[in-house]
């Protein structure tokens, strides 16, 4: 190629995302909110109204239509979405995105259909983590045009996953779809998608993973989450940080960050019981070690005779490294706690008695560990931050090193349903025996 | 990793290197890892035995062990002969010394081996359930990654 072409070709290149129109979209509005799908996805668009309703069909499913004289189903997308939608009366046309996929042909309805754009394929940027109203996994991209910004939608897989499988599941997987409605109450069908959303959201926002160990917990909390939001005229949607903070504020167990009451020590020491003389403990997720030491003064209240050994571990060095010499407020500790302190020149510490039972460590829970067998483990909130497949291993590890009549402390909010761990503990202790 | 176990590894390394370099020497973010660890091109090894089992490893690649070696040794050395690796072997052993005398202050008696060195391409070291500190350290000729793997005996 000789130079002038090199650059000419060069110059085009830099023109090319400015005038190169290589993907275009039909453009329409959920909610107040621009929205495309790929004109190659669209066989036509509609107006119609007055669908035949299909029994026991998700709600999304306004029905069926007659297109010339094929039957398609009528999806709504803003009900899928948990957007708003006016409520038309029945006889009025809805605008209608007739969708043509691999081996389906469905009607979608929108609130109004805008025009067709057109732009460079390149120009599309990849979605942000987080859009409050839509999963992400249904979002091809964001482009902007025109001073608006549309949110294109991926139909193939809002509508086409598993392969060849119509409407019948598109948000969930058959299974996945299944136990979500077992957790729902009854008469809230809507209750699922729901769940889904905000299990998605926290996982994006708080770390925290949605699995049958919490589900329980999220989905009560969404019920009582939305009533006061509704009370504070909001949608019940996450869409920040601080959202789902404050939603997951209430997962923390009584006691978490600071020592327990001898009341809580009580009411746990009532549901534990040892056979060996030496008990050893394993408490991965210490933090600054409020929980270890407040274990070693239940084995020193309730279990005088025997001997304990405390594994703390934390994967946050700042806390792992306070913790073997925790400053204490006078205020914190209670009187009959005051035997296991001693003044230091930085303040109140416990002793070294009581601290040459605990062993601190900086670990990672997912990594390896030395120890080999324990009577007792205590994870409390911390495997529902992991991710769900780390969760799965964690769970297999401290099956393999509790020993069978040993215990195992998750926090409040956390449930365990598995044939090995039988449930032992009250309303305040989520206590599980294993057999 | 025991807690307390951290700090004297991270002083000893920051001092004994600020002090032959006779520069200053930044240390990086501490992370735990477990995975096997590609060796950069030149890797120290001291053993640690007694109440506690493990080793220490220290990693550079080997611009860096000749230009440590040359500020080392006052002279300029351009390859990795006799001499700079008995100077890698010796910083390492400078540094765990360091750090097991500020240990045994603390009360934690364990005892080292002789430093191992190895260096060539392409190596990994893998270590069966351990899981190890990564100390890393910034000098000016070049980086060093301190990994410690020490466990109680439980």
């Amino acid at each position: 190629m000789s130079t002038p072409n090199i650059e000419l070709a060069k110059g085009l290149k830099e023109t090319e995302h400015l005038t190169k129109v290589d993907f275009k979209m039909i453009s329409f509005t959920l909610a107040g909110k621009d929205y495309g799908i790929d004109i190659l996805k669209v066989k036509e668009i509609r107006k119609a109204g007055n669908f035949t309703k299909v029994p026991n069909t998700p709600i999304y499913v306004r029905g069926v239509d007659n297109l010339r004289g094929d039957i398609i189903p009528i999806i709504d997308l803003r009900t899928m979405f948990n957007l708003p939608a006016e409520t038309k009366d029945k006889e009025s046309q809805e605008n209608i995105v007739i969708l043509r996929l691999d081996s389906l042909v469905l009607g979608v309805v929108v609130d109004t259909i805008e025009k067709v754009v057109g732009f460079a394929s390149e120009s599309i940027q990849p979605p942000h983590p987080i859009f409050g109203d839509i999963n992400i996994k249904y979002i091809n991209g964001v482009v902007e045009n025109a001073g608006r910004l549309y949110i294109i939608l991926d139909v193939d897989r809002i509508f086409g996953e598993p392969e060849d499988v119509p409407e019948a599941a598109p948000l969930a997987k058959p299974e996945q779809a299944a136990e979500e409605v077992e957790a729902a109450a009854p008469g809230e069908p809507e209750l699922p998608l729901d769940l889904k959303f905000v299990g998605e959201t926290l996982a994006a926002f708080g770390q925290f993973h949605m699995t049958p160990l919490n589900r329980d917990w999220v989905s009560s909390r969404l019920v009582e989450w939305k009533k006061s939001r509704k009370a504070r005229g909001l949608d019940f949607q996450l869409t920040q940080k601080d959202e789902a903070d404050e939603f997951l504020d209430a997962f923390d167990s009584p006691h978490s960050g600071r020592l327990w009451t001898t009341e809580a020590i009580e009411s746990l020491a009532k549901i534990l019981s040892f056979d060996a003389s030496s008990v050893v403990v394993w408490n991965p997720g210490c933090g600054r070690g409020y929980e270890s030491y407040s274990l070693a003064v239940l084995f020193e209240r309730s279990f005088s005779g025997k001997g304990y050994k405390i594994w703390a571990s934390d994967n946050d060095l700042l806390n792992i490294s306070t913790a073997p010499s925790l400053i204490l407020e006078d205020s914190e500790v209670e009187k009959s706690w005051r035997e296991f302190t001693v003044e230091s020149k930085n303040g109140l510490q416990f002793g070294s008695d009581l601290k040459a039972h605990i062993v601190f460590e900086f670990h990672d829970l997912n990594h390896p560990n030395p120890l080999a067998e324990v009577h007792l483990a205590v994870v409390r909130d911390v495997i529902s931050f992991l991710k769900p497949s780390d969760q799965e291993k964690v769970m297999t590890e401290i099956s393999e090193k509790v020993r069978p009549g040993g215990f195992l402390v998750l926090g409040t909010n956390e449930r365990l349903e598995h044939p090995e761990w039988k449930p032992v503990g009250n309303e305040i202790w989520s206590v599980y025996q294993k057999i | 990793m025991r807690v307390e176990y951290i700090n004297p590894f991270v002083e000893a390394a920051y001092n004994v290197l600020t002090e032959v370099l006779a520069t200053d020497v930044k240390r990086g973010n501490l992370f735990l890892k477990s995975a096997t660890k590609p060796v950069m091109g030149v890797a120290a090894i001291v053993g640690l035995a007694g109440e506690v089992e493990g080793r220490v490893l220290f990693d550079m690649n080997k611009q860096t062990a000749m230009k440590i070696a040359s500020v080392m040794n006052m002279e300029e050395l351009t390859e990795i002969d006799d001499l700079v690796k008995a100077t890698i072997s010796e910083l390492a052993n400078m540094i765990t010394a360091q750090a097991v005398t500020k240990l045994h202050e603390l009360g934690f008696k364990f005892d080292l081996t002789p430093p191992a060195l190895i260096t060539g391409e392409n190596m990994e070291i893998s270590d069966q359930e351990v899981e190890a500190l990564i100390v890393p350290m910034d000098t000016p000729h070049g980086s060093i990654e301190i990994n410690v793997a020490v466990r109680e005996r439980s």
